[in-house]
């Protein structure tokens, strides 16, 4: 009996002209946005290597590894990010390392190129958050009230059939019918980016299954709550403007909700007053250190070279001290503003999982590495590479220069010296995050997709069970 | 029509004992009303609208639970086993609504399996939906486009091939033609011949008085008058129901 209403379910949705005509536009919908991330993971691509190969000519010819203050690293394009963009247009693509100091990620794509913020990129997250969310709406909203308007719910329940099959069969044969064409399209546009020759590892092949598998999930769960409220309604209007309610507190008003309240909740200091104070703090070293530097006397006067050895020597010292108790300071700040920061993040998508979309959302950009805890990733590798690259110009030069200044005097200027290779430069070599390490965070939003699909269906189960078939 | 004389059973396949309901909203829809109806015979009740007919028949269906007495069909209590009833009856409604997207066969096809049983072949099928007086040019169409007519006889349709003994039927005349009318009346008689217990609810009093074994009144949820259908003839039933429905309702007959 089970399987003759999911039968008649998938017939009677796959024959319908709204199917036809809901269908063409998604299945478009996703080829375009797979095709456009595509292409553009090209682009990003070759602004990538452009970049990376202006970063290296603009230090060729110089012949002074001491002329090399700091080197620019760059976050390389990542296939999924196209697919799944989350906040990889909100971060700072590129990094000025010193071999100490604080790092800063500058440069976004949306700063960069302020007219795509305006209507953001065409992705899978949107798709699948909006679209297919307004999709299973468009179709679960009359399952139930929809059939007892056309009478067909009397001529259904003169038969032996028990209420709770026919409300499973509902579910499962809604489900089938529009999720699985769906696959079709998704299918074609995996197949389209190998075409493309985006170059997919396993591990992120997998990933994209898994936010295919997601997106499916919460698709579902959309259909599972338009079942329910219109097992709850008795015309087929009702359920539709109270799914439209839903709907819109969901996917729009909930997140957003979610983040102006933690933000009243916890006060994050802003960065603007962190960085008046950290500059109110270094002019206050810096006095300290003209000071010193006006009591400085060499031990000799007649041998300029060593004078100048020892004037480097104090400046080092001195230098070195400032910018230790400038870390120290910035890094107390930071810590302080992370903390909250971390607090009201918690506190915000904690509020947010409320809502089905901002867990879908969660989970999508966890899977596919751009989360927001992608610019704590980039950052931790900045950091890493900030250390190598510190290794590496004490090694050229005896010294880590930092942001301190460097005295060379040169005596003997007939002798040209070779310009330095920029190519012994360490690269900047950048892990993404894989599988086993996103999955975790992507764990708990999937499982409460699933919780809220299950609560929903548990409820159309309760409601159709006291619904009056008359 | 004539009826083919069966050997009464001791149980009749549609019953009614005390049968009353009131609605939540406090009014009685239906009073101690008491009626059966044996296999080959076919009861037509009659009333004005809120009568109580239709009360009746969601009472049979278990749409709703009595709030005295039971409705049985072959002797199952409805409210108590309402899947094991269900088996027994088919039910046609006054606007038949099948799914617009399926063909008639398709929608034939589902509702029989719906019934639980095993799917015949597709020239039954045919077999059934012509007897039933829809012409096979139609068979594949989708009701989308289909006329309240039609509609209607796809579902009695549905209603032959679930082969129950009780059939179950709510204003099926209502909208039709004459010729569809009286196409249908015939049907109807051509089933009570193989033995099919047929509860009927009408406001028709002329097909009712053609083919009904047993006419019952009701007025404001009261059987007022059960006639029986060898009486019918004799008696003028216009007349009839003019005087009880006008009498009760303060209307001069």
């Amino acid at each position: 009996m089970l399987r003759l209403i999911i039968e008649k379910e998938l017939r009677d949705i796959v024959t319908s002209t709204k199917f036809a005509v809901t269908f063409a536009s998604c299945a478009a919908l996703i080829l375009l946005a797979f095709f456009m991330g595509g292409a553009r993971y090209h682009a990003d691509v070759a602004r990538y290597e452009a970049a990376q190969a202006e970063n290296l000519k603009k230090i060729e010819g110089v012949t002074d590894w001491l002329q090399v203050r700091d080197n620019r690293i760059f976050l390389p394009p990542q296939p999924l990010a196209t697919l799944v963009c989350g906040v990889s247009n909100d971060i700072g693509r590129t990094t000025q390392v010193r071999g100490r100091g604080e790092l800063s990620q500058n440069e976004t794509r949306y700063g960069d190129e302020p007219v795509f913020a305006m209507f953001r990129f065409l992705d899978l997250e949107f798709i699948f958050q909006i679209v297919l969310s307004l999709f299973a709406v468009v179709f679960a909203y009359d399952a139930v009230c929809g059939e007892k308007e056309r009478g067909t719910l009397r001529l259904t329940f003169a038969n032996p059939l028990p209420r709770r099959r026919y409300i499973a069969g509902k579910l499962i044969g809604a489900f089938l019918g529009l999720a699985l064409p769906l696959l079709v399209p998704v299918l074609l546009g995996c197949l389209l980016l190998t075409q493309m020759g985006i170059p997919l590892s396993a591990d992120e092949w997998v990933r994209l299954a898994l936010i295919i598998g997601t997106g499916l999930l919460y698709f579902g769960a959309f259909l599972t709550i338009g079942i329910a409220v219109s097992a709850l309604t008795v015309r087929s209007s009702s359920a539709f403007l109270a799914l439209l309610v839903i709907w819109i507190a969901a996917v729009l008003i909930l997140p957003r909700s979610a983040i102006l309240l933690a933000g009243r909740a916890v006060d994050v200091p802003s960065l603007d007053d962190i960085n008046a104070k950290k500059f109110r703090y270094q002019e206050q070293l810096f006095d300290e250190d003209r000071v010193k530097m006006s009591s400085f006397s060499p031990s000799s006067t007649g041998d300029m070279q060593k004078m100048v050895g020892e004037f480097q020597k104090f400046m080092t010292s001195i230098s070195d001290e400032r910018e230790k108790k400038m870390d120290e300071f910035s890094a107390r700040l930071n810590e302080e503003r992370a903390n909250k920061q971390a607090l009201q993040q918690s506190l915000a998508l904690g509020i947010a999982r409320v809502s089905p979309s901002a867990a879908f959302s969660l989970a999508a950009e966890a899977l596919a590495g751009t989360s927001l805890t992608l610019k704590d990733h980039y950052l931790q590798a900045a950091k890493e590479y900030q250390q190598t690259f510190a290794k590496f110009m004490l090694d050229k030069t005896g010294m880590n220069p930092g942001g301190g200044m460097v005295f060379r005097i040169r005596i003997d200027d007939s002798q040209k010296s070779a310009p330095i290779n920029p190519r012994e430069i360490p690269p900047f070599v950048y892990r993404p995050m894989t599988l086993s390490e996103v999955l975790p965070s992507a764990v708990i939003d999937i499982g409460l997709l699933f919780v809220c699909t299950l609560l929903f269906f548990a409820l159309a189960h309760l409601a159709f069970h006291r619904y009056d078939l008359r | 029509m004539t009826k083919k004389e069966f050997a009464m059973p001791a149980t009749p396949m549609f019953e009614a004992r005390g049968l009353s309901k009131r609605y939540e909203d406090g009014v009685l829809a239906l009073d101690r009303v008491s009626f059966s109806v044996r296999p080959g015979e076919i009861y037509a009740m009659l009333g004005g609208n809120g009568a109580g007919k239709t009360t009746t028949i969601n009472l049979f269906l278990n749409f709703i639970e009595p709030t005295e007495g039971e409705a049985r069909i072959d002797g199952i209590v409805t409210h108590q086993e309402p899947l094991k009833a269900k088996e027994k009856i088919a039910f046609v409604s006054e606007n038949v609504m099948l799914y617009p997207n399926f063909t008639a066969l398709q929608n034939l096809d589902y509702f029989t399996r719906l019934s639980g049983r095993v799917p015949p072949s597709k020239a039954e099928y045919r077999e059934v939906l012509l007897r039933v007086g829809l012409q096979e040019d139609a068979h594949q169409k989708r009701l989308k486009g289909f006329s309240k007519g039609m509609r209607q006889k796809c579902g009695i349709a549905i209603a032959i091939m679930k082969n129950a003994p009780a059939i179950l039927l709510d204003e099926p005349t209502s909208g039709l033609d004459p010729q569809a009318g009286f196409e249908f009346i015939r049907l109807l008689a051509s089933l009570r011949e193989e033995g099919k217990a047929i509860l009927m609810s009408t406001h028709d009093i002329f097909r009712a008085k053609e083919v009904a074994d047993i006419v019952g009144i009701m007025n404001r949820g009261k059987l007022v008058v059960q006639t029986p259908g060898a009486e019918i003839a004799g008696k003028d039933l216009e007349q009839l129901y003019m005087h009880h429905i006008a009498g009760h309702n303060g209307i001069a007959a």
